[in-house]
This record gives structure tokens, sequence and C-alpha cells, in this order.
């Protein structure tokens, strides 16, 4: 009984301080949809395979915003019909390259330069292969068929057919939200999003109180068991990445520098929180390869890592 | 009901100034994020207000697992507050090293905190160094798997989510029980060494122990 009585404070504790910047971005996106409804301005954006998720990714410096508040972002990005892959290089890379999570890495390791310099080169790095591995796939398969839907909407002619858009001579038209609607529209995805992270604490909550946390940091001095775990952890405490350096700094002199830096990359991609948040933008199978692409991407930089400092 | 969105926007935007107001933020977040709770609570009602006034209510509706889901776990929060067992959230989580505070070694010995000692102590970790002060301490009572209590805070970064002990080891007196986990004490008493597992540490020997209420702020920073 104790304990589910402190797996209901620690959902509290997770619910009330992400659900602010779920709000914050949920305005981010219904604002930029009221200045820029057609998505002109993100459209003019690069599109290539590199340029396109770097310049997403530096988005992140204009929209500080943890992953909570990006999900809402992208979605905004991919429903106007913004090149998936700046959309992309935007969700993954965004959480870590910006001023208050680089500024929070600081605070916290001021005597480990070397990670200030690897958190943002890792994030980019992890952005760019899996927005790449993401693209050899096609929309139909990634996206969530409500905002798929809703993008083929806003994309030209010459790309999608009629057939695809759902609208006109075949099919059900689907109605793209009028000037007016467009706050409503902002209600709807807060409240979407909001039940979904409500599960995402919910879970979150239940594995990390009934689960010791000392399973994850007891392997701390094997190079390759010591990312391992601390992956696991990133996945479960779910906290969000403008602290989770000071979260960090508790057992940086227990583990690897390879998990250290592991903790620091995976959490802001992915975690039990964002998950279902992720659900509103991508399928499950892509939600699974992007966990599992991640996943190898921050093993391999976390043992390059401890191969050049241990 | 095409309203009930904003109904709902209205009931989170109450949810969050009762959690602001009630003080549970005190034993659930870090200080800093307590203004964003207050801020986010206004803007949601606000929300509510402006769109209840003046928004036409058309588009899509909601799901309704969704607004199921809100409502109950919104009402929930305003009706059951959280009362976190620290022991039991404590127990599954290691204590932590912090991080160098040499000011301590400034200040008497029983005007230092738990954490203060606990940072000196893992500053220094010679235990004679400590050997004789006095030491005036409160903090919540901490099972350990093998052994008497400690003494301990939880400290905290961003949220309950986050927290992690800090504790000191006491030789709590003969004659008496070990307090229960949870309990709120105050220990007037000395520093001491003892051998711990064939090593040598320093260990609060308790000699007056007063029990006391939760602090209104009982995480620390």
């Amino acid at each position: 009984m104790q304990q589910l009585i402190t797996v209901w404070a620690v959902f509290q504790g997770l619910l009330l301080e992400a659900m602010p910047f779920l709000l914050i971005g949920v305005a981010i996106a219904t604002v930029a949809k009221a200045l820029d409804p057609r998505g002109r301005l993100l459209n003019n954006l690069p599109r290539g395979p590199l340029i396109g998720p770097l310049s997403g990714a530096l988005l992140g410096f204009a929209l500080p915003a943890c992953e909570c508040g990006n999900v809402p972002v992208a979605r905004r990005m991919i429903g106007i019909g913004a090149p998936l892959g700046m959309a992309f290089g935007f969700l993954f890379a965004a959480p870590v390259l910006n001023p208050v999570v680089l500024l929070s890495t600081w605070a916290a390791f001021p005597d480990k330069p070397w990670l200030l310099l690897l958190r943002p080169a890792g994030s980019l790095i992890v952005a760019l292969l899996i927005t790449g591995l993401l693209q050899l796939q096609s929309e139909a398969k990634l996206l969530n068929s409500e905002l798929l839907a809703e993008r083929r909407l806003s994309q030209p002619l010459i790309d999608v057919s009629l057939l695809n858009r759902r609208s006109g001579l075949i099919g059900s038209a689907i109605s793209q939200p009028q000037s007016s609607n467009k706050t409503n529209h902002g209600v709807k995805e807060f409240i979407e999003l909001g039940a979904l992270l409500i599960l995402g604490c919910a879970i979150a909550a239940l594995i990390q109180t009934l689960i010791p946390r000392d399973l994850f940091l007891a392997l701390g001095e094997a190079p390759t068991l010591s990312i391992i775990s601390l992956m696991l952890l990133a996945l479960v405490v779910s906290v969000c990445s403008s602290v989770d350096a000071f979260l960090a700094l508790g057992f940086a002199d227990l583990v690897t520098p390879g998990a250290l830096l592991a903790f620091l990359l995976l959490g802001p991609v992915i975690d039990l929180k964002s998950i279902s948040l992720l659900g509103r933008i991508l399928t499950w199978p892509a939600i699974i390869l992007i966990l599992v692409g991640v996943s190898m991407v921050v093993l391999l930089i976390g043992q390059a890592l401890n191969l050049v400092m241990l | 009901m095409k309203q009930l969105p904003l109904f709902i926007l209205g009931l989170w935007g109450v949810v969050f100034l009762k959690c602001w107001a009630d003080g549970r933020l005190n034993i659930l977040l870090h200080s800093i994020f307590h203004w964003l709770i207050f801020a986010t609570g206004i803007a949601l009602i606000l929300l509510a207000l402006v769109g209840l006034r003046w928004l036409p209510q058309t588009g899509k509706k909601c799901s309704y697992w969704s607004i199921i889901l809100l409502i109950i776990t919104g009402l929930a929060l305003i009706l059951f507050p959280p009362r976190p067992s620290f022991s039991t959230l404590a127990a599954n989580r290691s204590n932590i090293e912090l991080g160098d505070s040499e000011l301590s070694f400034f200040s008497a010995p029983e005007q230092r905190s738990l954490t203060d000692w606990v940072r000196l102590i893992n500053s220094y970790p010679d235990p004679e160094l400590y050997a004789g002060d006095p030491v005036l301490v409160s903090g919540f009572v901490l099972a350990t798997p093998a052994g008497p209590p400690e003494i301990a805070r939880l400290l905290v970064r961003c949220c309950l989510a986050d927290a992690t002990p800090v504790g000191l080891p006491v030789s709590w007196p003969k004659n008496q029980p070990w307090p229960k986990p949870d309990q709120w004490l105050q220990i007037k008493g000395v520093m001491a060494v003892e051998s711990h597992h064939g090593a040598l540490r320093a260990v609060l020997i308790a000699k007056k122990i007063k029990q006391i209420k939760a602090p209104i702020r009982p995480l620390e920073p």
C-alpha cells in the first residue's frame, strides 16, 4: 500500500512538471499555424537529406522546449507539409540542441568540458542517423494515419494524388481547419496529448518506484553493461531534458564516461513518458524502429567514448 | 457537448492552482518550477474563459477516452493529495555522491545541516576528523536493508521522480527500540568512529531524540 501511495506521488511530480512544457509546445504549434497556415515558411527551408535534418535540429535554438513540448511542434510541422527530414531533425535533436539544456549541462558538469561538446554533437549524430533511417520508409508506413491525412492535404498535387488525399473526387473529404478554428484545434491537441502524457507518467512512476534504481547502477564499472544499464535508466526515469544533467550528476562518478553520455543522449529522444506522445506522430512500428535505432547508435557512441577515455 | 474540451482546460487550470496553493509542490517539485505551475494554472483558466466566451465551437471532437482520462485524473489530483513515504522511495535508490563543500568546515559543527554533514564526509572521508564534534540535525528515518535505520533527507533536482537520499548512519540508544521509518526526528548527539564491514566510518551517536513535524519544505535542493 505504501508503495502505491508513493507511486501516486511520483506520478503527480512527473505530470505537474511535464504538463506546462506540453502546454508551451501546443501554444507554439498553434501560433505557428495561425501565422503561417500553409507552412510556406517551413516549406522554404532546406530539404536535402543532410541539410534538412540539420536545419530542423538547429530550430531548437529558436524554440527551446524539452521533449514534451517538442512533440506538438513537430506534429504541427509535419501536418502543414514541412519537409519530413527537417521535422524529424527537430524532434530528435532540439531537446538537446537548445540553450536551456546546454546551459544546464554546463552548470551540472563544469569540470567535464568534453561532455558539453559531445552531448550536442552526439545528439546531432543520433538525429541525422535516425532521420536517415526513417526516411528509407514511406510516409504511409511512418506517420500516424490522422496526421498523414492532414499532411497530404497540405502537399502539392504533384507529390500526392487525389486518391492519396482521400478528398475531392474519391474518398471522404477531410476538412482543412478554418482560420477561426485554429485555437479549437490547439485545445483538442492539448487534450489528446495530455491524456497520452498521463499514461506515460503513470507507467514511468510505477516502474521507477517498484524497480530498485541500484539495478541500473550496479553495472557501473563494466564498459558495455554500464552503457546499457544507464540507457535503461534514462528510459525509465523520464525526466525532462532541461534537468537530466543534474540528475546524472548524482551518479556521474559511479559510471563510465560512455554510460554518462549515453544517459544524456537517449532520454531526450525517447523515454517511457514520451513514447505515448510519439504515438500521435508515428506508427508503432516506426516508434519501435526509433527505439532500436537510437539505442544502437547511442550504444556505439558510448562505446567509442569509453574506448578513448578508459 | 461541444464546450466540454474548454471545461476540461478550466478544470486543469483549477487543478494546477490547487496544487500550487495547497503546498503539495513542496514535496513534489524543485522550487524553481513552482512559478511555472502557477502560470500554467492561470493560462489554462484564461484560455478556457476566452474560448467559452469568443470561440465558435466547431471542428473535430476529442476522443472520449482522452476526455474521460483527463477528467478522472484531474479530479483525483484535487481529491487525493500526495502522501509519499520517503523511506519507501529512498529504499529503491542508493545514496548519491555529493559534490565538494569546503565551506562546511567553516561553519560550527552543530550548525551544519544533515546535507552539509554528508557533503563534508564525502569530501573528506577520514572519520577521525569529526570524532567528538557536536551534531544537531533533522531528517526522516530511513530503514536500511541490514542494520539500524539512518537519518536522511531527499535531494531533488527536478521532481520526486529523481529524488535521491542522503543519509547519515546513527547509533541509536541501546535501551530504546529503533524509530519507525518515515518518522521525522531531530537528533542531538556527537560524531564518533565505528567499524562497519571491516572499514572505519563516521557515525552519529544519538543522545537526545525529539520527534518533530515534517518540515514544510522537506526536499533539499
